[in-house]
């Protein structure tokens, strides 16, 4: 609280203050911010593609916490990359597939406060270093030991508005650079004293929260949009995982940002840039759950091969091919599950058996190989295992899950697992294990949705190396997705890249994520479905439709939607499981 | 945990047999370690081998030898009489670094009893051959085992030589050893394979246990700086054991200060049960003595010696007496026979470019300095 009281002390800006001064956990909140009416109004929207757009579709006000790599790529953008304080923010809750839906619900405690201040406090002590400061800090003090408020000013002012995603009213630089400039003259050094005031800043609830403010759209009476700067946060955050740079700052000074021509050309600039890559990553990450590697644990005895380098590795691998194949090479999507290129790094290839170079390499798996797709690498045989062995049924509620969207629903109260988790039990293999469950009414249920497909990855054990027995009796990897059957984890690649809900499972994520949370209806995700399919499945082509839609940059007053739940049904034929 | 290695490496020899079937099947469906007829291993564990009952009455009945500290009081006792520095703690370096066959004050225990581990080098069962520890084999030479059998450095698990020499080797670059199996149809039985011996130039990948190696990583052979550790030979596997022999054998054994000192054994031969995760066995020959001796003193000091009870000038008396091969023009012998229990994980070996490869062969480079 204290450190809240100091930060924004007299911060009056109208940003639900009366929230987000308060330590306790609270839920999404619409903002309309005072004076938003006074920004820059659009012109007309020009009449084109948006017209096929399916009307309707916007999106609460968000306000999100932002995510510990936001908070650091940011930094990286504003001070440079080099600035990079060790902290670990505290993790949000996965709401509706992602974790980025999490932050519009994301509660600060006490200790968060202590450890955003703590955070603040090193990366400015890391700018006004001696070696920083005449590279960061373009104006000298007259003198070093004494307040210099022009030059403090000047700083604070041009860093502000990076950080706080829009330009500092006046009143607030001045009230920064007092703060500045009497903690310079109290410790005889204008350098700490900036520091006190840049921590301020890094503190702010502005700065730590993405809070979106509307305007009405001049071109629709009683519609609203976002205004320039939060649609330019919005875009910045969905696709580059940062703040907006100053180009995207300017855009939104000029209103340029809020036409349909000047939207595109920004968007396309995104688009291009080398940090797209960044984003997409941060957004992959989040829709595999590759947060689960954090807590991901394999037991030494049954898996040697399976160490803490292994780990990192085997998400860096899927990352880096995803990457590879939708941006670098703008490859279709579906392909990913497919394909069998990849990169390989030393500590990887150890536990493919694989020859290595001494760092990442290309690598394309033969085309005899059991391996073809990201179904069959290392993170999503690993993280969906348990730590001493596989796990038909989690590997087969992964792919419903998180790459289908149809979710499974959790075992009754009253589950008999001895049967699976009976060390000494006769059964020779995990199919014969799964059989004996799925004989059981109560599980069958569920099991017959995740079990087919997920005993397909059979021949990869818990740790994801390859094995064609379990224990000396050989293993059967056939099995079924949604009618279609398969021999193999390469068939299963196939079905999956061939099933419908795969690419409508993207499209819902990538909105998602994009504006903040779901989808209020099906209507606008069927329209950028059904676009994303005439544009071969490509992702930048997906990104830049959903930037460039109505739906992306209007907002309602609505209460935030919740995402239509259609669990995954074993006997609901694959057109029916496309949610 | 004393060990009886016969006993072990026989054990380890029927597991690895029941292992060797299901990994090869694994292996050739993905990732397979077999390329183009050749597999790699790399040298993770060795040790002079030294076969050791529970309480070593059997081997050393009179116990161990005496150390350099144990020495010194014998020789220099507190008796009043007044000595300099040069004619103690000196003269007893001196003999560390100039050693001679004059006799001592103290007798040698040299490890005795019926067994040892090695190999049958010269195919004949003499006097003072030993049995393996199983009694299978008998006419087994390994008279490196008398001379370093009841000294305290040598002996597991936790002899400072042992222990330490192992751990360096495991840690130190210099000291990797890479077996390549080339011309390989099968590692179950085959009756044509080439064996070469490099020095890698990486790192062991340490396995999850933090105890452990792991198979399947890469080691770069060392073909610029690492000639001298080239070595061919000609083997056949039989029953998934390798046996390999004809060349002598150069290892990079470094230890304690990382200085690049080298065993080398002379008419060596390989005899290591395979399978494609690893390799474990031995490597005996004749190892020569002033290479042998080198190595002690440059990688262990009379202090670290101290820990184990290991007096330098006595070892080299005894490896003179009990040398019993390749004797020089005054019909000394230069070496003695020894063996080495080693383990090994499988790896890929990559070379240089096929040319600087080429070119290297034409150049074989034994170890002329030696």
């Amino acid at each position: 609280m204290r450190l809240f009281t100091k930060a924004s002390g007299n911060l009056k800006q109208a940003l639900c203050a009366s929230t987000v001064g308060l330590a306790t956990a609270f839920a999404l909140a619409s903002c309309s911010g005072p004076g938003a009416e006074t920004r820059i109004a659009a012109p007309a929207a020009k009449a084109g593609k948006v017209t096929a757009e399916p009307e309707g579709e916007a999106s609460p006000r968000r306000l999100r916490l932002m995510t510990q790599e936001q908070y650091l790529n940011t930094l990286a953008y504003v001070f440079g990359p080099d600035i990079k304080p060790e902290t670990h923010f505290a993790p949000v809750q996965r709401t509706d597939g992602l974790l980025a839906n999490g932050t519009a619900k994301a509660g600060v405690t006490d200790s968060q406060l202590e450890l955003y201040q703590k955070t603040a406090a090193l990366v400015a002590g890391m700018v006004v270093k001696p070696e920083r400061r005449d590279f960061l800090i373009m104006c000298k003090p007259a003198d070093e030991k004494a307040a210099d408020k022009a030059c403090a000013g000047k700083f604070l002012s041009d860093i502000g508005r990076l950080l706080y995603r829009q330009p500092m009213k006046p009143a607030k630089v001045a009230e920064l650079v007092e703060q500045a400039s009497a903690s310079a003259d109290k410790l005889k050094d204008f350098y700490a004293g900036l520091a006190v005031a840049i921590e301020a800043m890094l503190v702010s609830p502005n700065v730590l929260y993405i809070a979106e403010t509307s305007e009405p759209d001049p071109k629709r009476p009683g519609h609203q949009r976002l205004d320039a700067y939060s649609l330019a946060s919005r875009l910045s955050f969905f696709l580059w995982n940062a703040a907006p740079d100053d180009a995207m700052l300017k855009a939104a000074e000029t209103g340029e940002i809020l036409t349909d021509k000047g939207k595109a050309k920004i968007v396309n600039m995104m688009l291009a840039s080398p940090r797209l890559e960044t984003g997409m990553r941060a957004f992959f990450d989040d829709m595999f759950a590759f947060d689960d590697f954090n807590n991901l644990a394999k037991d030494p005895m049954v898996y040697p091969s399976f160490t803490g380098v292994t780990t990192g590795d085997a998400r860096e691998q899927t990352l880096r091919t995803v990457i590879d194949q939708l941006i670098t090479k703008n490859r279709d999507y579906r392909d990913l599950y497919t394909s069998r290129e990849t990169f390989m790094s030393p500590s990887l290839a150890a536990l493919y058996r694989l020859p290595s170079t001494r760092t990442w390499t290309p690598y394309e798996f033969p085309a005899d190989s059991p391996r073809a797709g990201l179904l069959t690498q290392i993170s999503f045989l690993a993280v969906h295992s348990h730590p001493g062995r596989s796990s038909p049924t989690l590997r087969g509620k992964a792919l419903r899950e998180v790459l289908l969207c149809q979710p499974v629903p959790r075992p009754p109260a009253n589950v008999d697992f001895s049967i699976v988790n009976n060390p000494n039990s006769s059964y020779k293999t995990q199919r014969d294990r799964v059989v004996a469950h799925r004989s059981n009414p109560v599980c069958a249920g569920c099991h017959k949705i995740t079990d087919p497909m997920g005993l397909a990855l059979e021949n990869f054990d818990g740790a994801g190396r390859y094995r064609d027995n379990e224990k000396g009796n050989p293993i059967d990897a056939s099995g079924s997705l949604d009618g279609k059957d398969f021999k193999d984890a390469v068939g299963l690649g196939q079905a999956l890249h061939d099933h419908p809900a795969l690419t409508s499972c993207l499209v819902k994520r990538v909105y998602a994520y994009g504006t903040g949370g779901p989808a209020k209806s099906d209507e606008t995700l069927k329209w950028v479905n059904t676009r994303f399919a005439e544009q071969g499945y490509r992702l930048p082509d997906l990104l830049r439709t959903i930037t460039l839609s109505q739906a992306f940059a209007d907002v309602s007053d609505d209460a935030p939607a919740q995402a239509p739940v259609k669990s995954a049904s074993a006997d609901a034929p694959a057109a029916n499981t496309s949610k | 945990m004393m060990r009886d290695l016969g006993v072990q490496f026989g054990l380890l020899l029927v597991g690895m047999t029941a292992l060797s079937g299901a990994a090869i099947a694994a292996s050739n469906a993905d990732g397979a370690v077999i390329r183009n007829g050749t597999i790699g291993y790399v040298l993770t564990d060795y040790h002079w081998a030294v076969y050791q009952t529970q309480d070593s009455k059997a081997e050393c009945p009179t116990g161990m030898n005496d150390g350099p500290r144990e020495q010194f009081k014998i020789l220099f006792p507190d008796d009043g009489k007044k000595r300099t520095l040069l004619e103690t703690q000196l003269a007893r370096e001196s003999a560390v670094w100039h050693p001679d066959v004059s006799p001592e004050p103290y007798p040698f225990k040299e490890a005795t009893g019926k067994y040892a581990v090695g190999l049958n080098l010269d195919g004949k069962v003499g006097p003072n051959d030993f049995s393996s520890p199983d009694g299978a084999v008998k006419g087994i030479d390994n008279q490196l085992y008398r001379a370093i059998g009841c000294i305290t450095a040598y002996r597991g698990p936790d002899g400072a030589v042992h222990y330490f020499g192992n751990k360096f080797a495991q840690q130190y670059h210099y000291d990797r050893v890479l077996l390549e199996l080339t011309n390989v149809d099968s590692l179950t039985n085959d009756s044509d394979v080439t064996v070469t011996t490099y020095r890698g130039l990486d790192g062991l990948l340490t396995d999850a246990t933090g105890n452990g190696f792991m198979p399947g990583g890469t080691e770069r052979a060392d073909h610029r700086w690492g000639k001298q550790f080239i070595t061919r030979f000609k083997g056949k596997i039989v029953d998934g054991v390798l046996t390999a022999d004809g060349s002598d054998v150069h290892m990079p054994a470094s230890s304690t200060f990382e200085d690049v000192s080298v065993q080398w054994i002379r008419d060596a031969r390989f005899q290591l049960k395979l399978n494609q995760d690893g390799a474990e066995g031995v490597v005996a020959g004749y190892v020569d003595v002033e290479t042998f001796y080198r190595q002690l003193v440059q990688a262990w000091s009379t202090h670290h010696q101290s820990y184990g009870q290991l007096s330098s000038p006595s070892l080299y008396k005894a490896l003179r007496k009990l040398a019993d091969a390749y004797p020089d023009q005054q019909g000394h012998n230069t070496a003695i026979s020894g063996a080495m229990d080693m383990k090994f994980v499988q790896v890929f070996i990559q070379h240089p470019p096929a040319e600087t490869a080429a070119k290297d062969a034409e150049t074989p480079a034994r170890a002329a300095r030696h």
